[in-house]
């Protein structure tokens, strides 16, 4: 920037300007201080000591650190069993749902047909529905059919909830891939499904990709469906929320930290993402 | 025949979904509305004559008295070829509605001292029936948890939804601006996307409960002695602070989100020339951003109220589920078959049957608020 | 009075330096033009001039206030944008009282500006419409009704007819000139339409990679233009280009293209002496050359390559050298493709250019002084 005077009206917008820009800063890191402390918090709870846990005031930090309570939940019974199924669960209805979404979702970008409208329409309706609440007829279902209290059968609830979504998804993620890279592949000489494997299917697979991380996050997360459709074979949450009444803070600070964590990685993995999977409501 | 082919993919490729959509989502929401308002029940068929294959002239309810003013004794063959003695008695006997029903009924039906002699008997037994009721949705309704939960469940929205509005929009003008660390702070913002309610829930625990970092703070500043106690049963308000604060933490994003995708449909261009023409920062959002981003409002506001509907496992974590109750937490209580719940699946049909019949009013609400912006924008 | 000075402005984006050390200076009611092709540093130069990006360093003036660091509301300017930037969730009315109602002007004020401003651009039976119910010219309309309604000192418009089809544009271009006549504002005008440019701009700024290579009048633009890529980028077909050679020949100073020599004005002579054996570029308009069917003195005798029938004109290509250049002719000319023509160059309508340099040579003014 030059040196030179400035006359107080420039002086005064510079300093309009700079005031303005370092206020909006304060804010972004406000906002993100109040999202990201109640994480440290509980964080910090989850590697202190039990001592420290019901100590008071509390520290804002784990020291001494300590990986006690961590092992103390992770030692209670059927934690271990119950992350198994959690993991399970999610990989089914992260498998489940991306193979019967893909085609619904390539189909919906790609081809005008009659119906499609009313199809997208009831798509949108349902993932605005709340799905868990066919949890209560569905279990009383999966007793009938011999289904209830399985892995499978939450699996199969947590995809009928992440299906819409991931209809939709997929198919803005399809709709950005311009129409004519598929057909130059025709032109080139490729079938239809040789054009969508070497072009479409590489150009789409990240956010395929990203699409599936958002679903193993929504089924990891899920407790009221997971709680109502098992009683022995338990996901994580629904154990948590099964024991909250009876445990103790370690537990519960405990289980907090250890369900939140996945969510912080998978989220980063998918930020760019996210756009694409609510932004399109609305288009 | 290629023709035919392509004509039939589209619905090829939307088979499974919509197969999966119908038996996963169709069919239970059936399902719920049956056993919400079906009770399986048996009635008694009153014929005409004494045969089986008599007409019926009208059906009497279980348990009740009436009055045999005949009988008659036939024979019945047995699988092995021999005969029985069987009577069957004409009855008269009010039927549910208060018609008197006359006609004749096998006495395997009734509950009869003398075959021979007494001149009344009660209706033990009949067909199967599915018998539509609204015994439950009554109970429901007359339950006080009931009007609690609807009442929290209300007051709730009430107030997070207005906190969360304006937050995401703080939130994504700040993003808009774009600032040195944009993806980071755009990372960090959308971090309780992932956060489940339970999760967010506990980590508001360790905030407001007794020995928690609120009154360790609260301590340090000099403004108490001891700890407070927030989470008990007589400071219901603290607890309703806390699942607030919760819910406003975690389930903000999603507008956020919502919010700064309308935000980047709008060109920026039309800002500009907002500023250019002398319109500043409020002027701005009230004159271009906000008319601009109503579509996405609409339909963020249409989500988030039916997303609050199912608010449960913060109020669980916060509150245990006794103090205040929601809906969806009502359903689970009645569903629930361990210690604490009622194993009764047709009540917690019948609270999510009132859940879904908001949440379908509010999404064709959003079906319609969609379409009008479709085509707004097709125009 | 707004007379508008961009004093050694720069603007850099990363690496790009996009406004590179400009200085610019736009009389009071002054048209200018500012030209140039996408990514010159046209459209920041103008953005820096509406506040809309600040300059790194550098000086903004408008009239004699110093604007550099002040927000737009406060440089009293007003713009057209590209994409017009109609609120489309506003009636016309609104939008051309958009800057008023900023301005807090009293509502009869109001209406009597946007009644007068929509007048002038023939909307005035439109004013309860939405953008949406509005052709793409009818929008354009607006958008610069909305721009005069507010009488800022200085317009600004950037590349206001780039949406616009092609003979919507042709009808617009004269409009708006009559407009701009009319409203006397100070305006500056971006656009990659050289065609535009010539037919509008009271002077034409010709920019490239951030730097002003030329600020003129049209037909100074058109006819000396400051170096080569100006006269490249100008005229359709640009001029042509003729490398030759400098030979001085008793006191006489030629330039020989193969063998055939011109003979350059005698303002040039003495420019030309320095090049004495290098090589040289001729630049010449295509309707600057005379091209006969038959041999005669002082024609080059060439073959034509394409003939292309324009109405007007006819267009030809030709081959001299290694050079390909073009030739408009009366379109009664008779030529046909792998015929030989003979051509004629005037000298005073050929311009010399420095070969390495790219830079017009200009008559040797001090010799010819002293």
């Amino acid at each position: 920037m030059t040196t030179r005077a400035l006359d107080p009206v420039q002086r005064r917008a510079l300093r309009q300007r700079q005031l303005r820009r370092a206020g909006t800063y304060a804010l972004a890191t406000l906002i993100a201080l109040w999202i990201l402390l109640p994480i440290w918090l509980i964080g910090t709870m989850a590697f202190s000591t039990s001592r420290d846990i019901y100590a008071f005031p509390k520290q804002i930090a784990p020291i001494p650190f300590s990986t006690e309570t961590m092992e103390f939940f992770l030692n209670q019974q059927g934690i271990m069993s119950a992350t198994r199924n959690s993991i399970l669960v999610a990989l089914l209805t992260l498998v489940l749902s991306t193979l019967i979404a893909t085609p619904a979702g390539y189909a919906i970008s790609r081809y005008f047909f009659i119906g499609r409208d009313a199809f997208r329409l009831s798509v949108l309706a349902v993932r605005a529905f709340p799905i868990v609440i066919l949890a209560v007829p569905l279990a009383v279902t999966f007793i009938e059919w011999g289904m209830y209290d399985r892995v499978y059968s939450v699996a199969l609830m947590h995809t009928a909830l992440t299906l819409p979504t991931t209809i939709l998804v997929v198919s803005s993620v399809f709709t950005s891939v311009p129409r004519e890279f598929e057909e130059a592949a025709k032109v080139f000489g490729c079938n239809a499904w040789q054009a969508f494997m070497r072009v479409v299917l590489p150009l789409v697979l990240p956010g395929i990709a990203a699409s599936a991380i958002f679903t193993f996050v929504m089924s990891w997360n899920e407790v009221f469906a997971a709680t109502l459709l098992t009683i022995r074979n338990r996901t994580l949450p629904a154990l948590i929320l099964y024991q909250l009444n009876k445990s103790s803070l370690q537990f519960q600070y405990a289980g907090g930290f250890f369900m939140l964590v996945p969510s912080l990685i998978f989220i980063f993995f998918i930020r760019r993402y996210l756009f694409n999977m609510w932004g399109q409501i609305t288009k | 025949m290629q023709r035919l082919r392509l004509g039939l993919a589209p619905y090829l490729l939307i088979l499974p979904s919509f197969i999966y959509l119908a038996v996963f989502f169709a069919w239970p929401m059936g399902r719920s509305l049956q056993l919400a308002f079906v009770r399986d029940s048996q009635i008694l068929p009153v014929l005409s004559e004494p045969q089986e294959d008599a007409d019926v002239v009208g059906r009497l309810p279980m348990q009740i008295e009436v009055a045999v003013v005949d009988r008659l004794k036939t024979e019945e063959l047995l699988p092995n070829g021999r005969t029985r003695p069987v009577y069957w008695f004409k009855v008269v006997g009010e039927a549910e509605n208060g018609d008197t029903i006359e006609g004749w009924v096998h006495q395997k039906n009734l509950f009869i001292k003398s075959r021979t002699e007494s001149d009344t008997a009660r209706v033990v037994s009949g067909e199967g029936a599915k018998e539509w009721t609204l015994d439950y949705i009554e109970r429901m309704v007359n339950d006080y948890r009931f009007q609690e939960a609807l009442k929290t469940t209300l007051l709730l929205i009430v107030l997070i939804l207005p906190i969360q509005f304006v937050l995401a929009i703080t939130m994504a003008l700040v993003l808009q601006s774009r600032l040195r660390g944009n993806t980071l702070f755009l990372y960090i913002y959308a971090i309780p996307l992932g956060i489940s309610d339970l999760a967010a829930g506990l980590v508001w625990v360790t905030i407001f409960t007794q020995r928690g970092y609120l009154n360790t703070f609260l301590q340090q500043l000099g403004l108490i002695d001891q700890p407070y106690i927030f989470l008990s049963a007589d400071r219901q308000h603290w607890m309703i602070v806390a699942i607030v604060l919760a819910e406003v933490w975690r389930a903000t994003s999603i507008v956020m989100v919502i919010v700064v995708s309308g935000l980047q449909a709008i060109p920026h261009e039309y800002l500009e020339a907002g500023e250019l023409f002398g319109a500043n920062l409020w002027q701005r959002l009230r004159h271009i951003i906000l008319p601009l981003l109503k579509p996405s409002l609409q339909v963020a506001l249409i989500l988030r109220t039916i997303l609050a509907f199912q608010v449960f496992a913060v109020v669980v974590a916060i509150t245990g589920g006794r103090v205040l109750t929601v809906l969806a937490y009502e359903t689970y209580r009645w569903y629930d078959p361990g210690d604490s719940g009622f194993n009764n699946p047709n009540m917690a049909a019948a609270y999510a049957g009132f859940i879904m019949l908001i949440s379908l009013a509010f999404a064709l609400v959003y079906l319609r608020t969609v379409r009008t912006q479709e085509e707004a924008a097709r125009e | 009075m707004a007379e508008i000075r961009v004093e050694n402005a720069v603007k850099t984006f990363g690496k790009v330096v996009a406004v590179d050390h400009v200085n610019l200076t736009v009389h009071d009611q002054e048209f200018v033009v500012l030209l140039g092709p996408s990514g010159c540093g046209k459209t920041t130069l103008l953005r820096a001039i509406a506040g809309l990006g600040l300059v790194d360093s550098g000086r903004i003036m408008i009239g004699d206030r110093d604007v550099t660091y002040l927000p737009p509301k406060d440089r009293n300017i007003s713009m057209v944008f590209q994409s017009y930037a109609i609120f489309p969730h506003m009636r016309v009315f609104d939008n051309i009282a958009f800057g008023l109602k900023m301005r807090r002007v009293p509502k009869d004020e109001i209406k009597r500006r946007v009644q007068a401003a929509a007048e002038l651009l023939h909307i005035e039976n439109f004013l309860d419409r939405y953008p949406s119910q509005m052709s793409g010219g009818q929008r354009q309309r607006v958008a610069v009704a909305r721009a005069i309604a507010v009488h800022a000192e200085v317009l600004l418009m950037d590349e206001p007819l780039s949406n616009l089809d092609a003979l919507l544009r042709l009808e617009m271009r004269a409009e708006l000139k009559r407009l701009l006549a009319e409203i006397k504002a100070t305006t500056i005008y971006v656009t990659h339409d050289q065609i535009e440019a010539l037919s509008m701009g009271d002077r034409i700024a010709v920019m490239r990679d951030g730097k002003i290579l030329q600020f003129d009048s049209p037909t100074k633009v058109y006819d000396m233009p400051a170096d080569r890529f100006v006269a490249g980028f100008i005229g359709t077909p640009p001029m042509n280009f003729l490398e030759g050679q400098v030979r001085r020949q008793n006191g006489d100073v030629h330039v020989y293209i193969g063998d055939y020599a011109l003979k350059p004005i005698p303002e040039m002579v003495e420019t030309l002496r320095r090049y004495d054996g290098q090589l040289i570029v001729a630049g010449i308009r295509a309707e600057n050359m005379e091209a006969l069917s038959e041999p005669a003195e002082d024609a080059l005798k060439v073959t034509v390559l394409v003939v292309e029938p324009l109405g007007s004109q006819n267009l030809l290509t030709i081959r001299i050298g290694s050079d390909i250049i073009k030739v408009a002719t009366h379109p009664d000319f008779r030529a046909a493709p792998d015929q030989p023509i003979w051509i004629r160059f005037p000298a005073d309508k050929i311009r010399w250019i420095d070969r390495d340099s790219g830079k017009a040579l200009v008559p040797d003014l001090d010799r010819l002084v002293s």
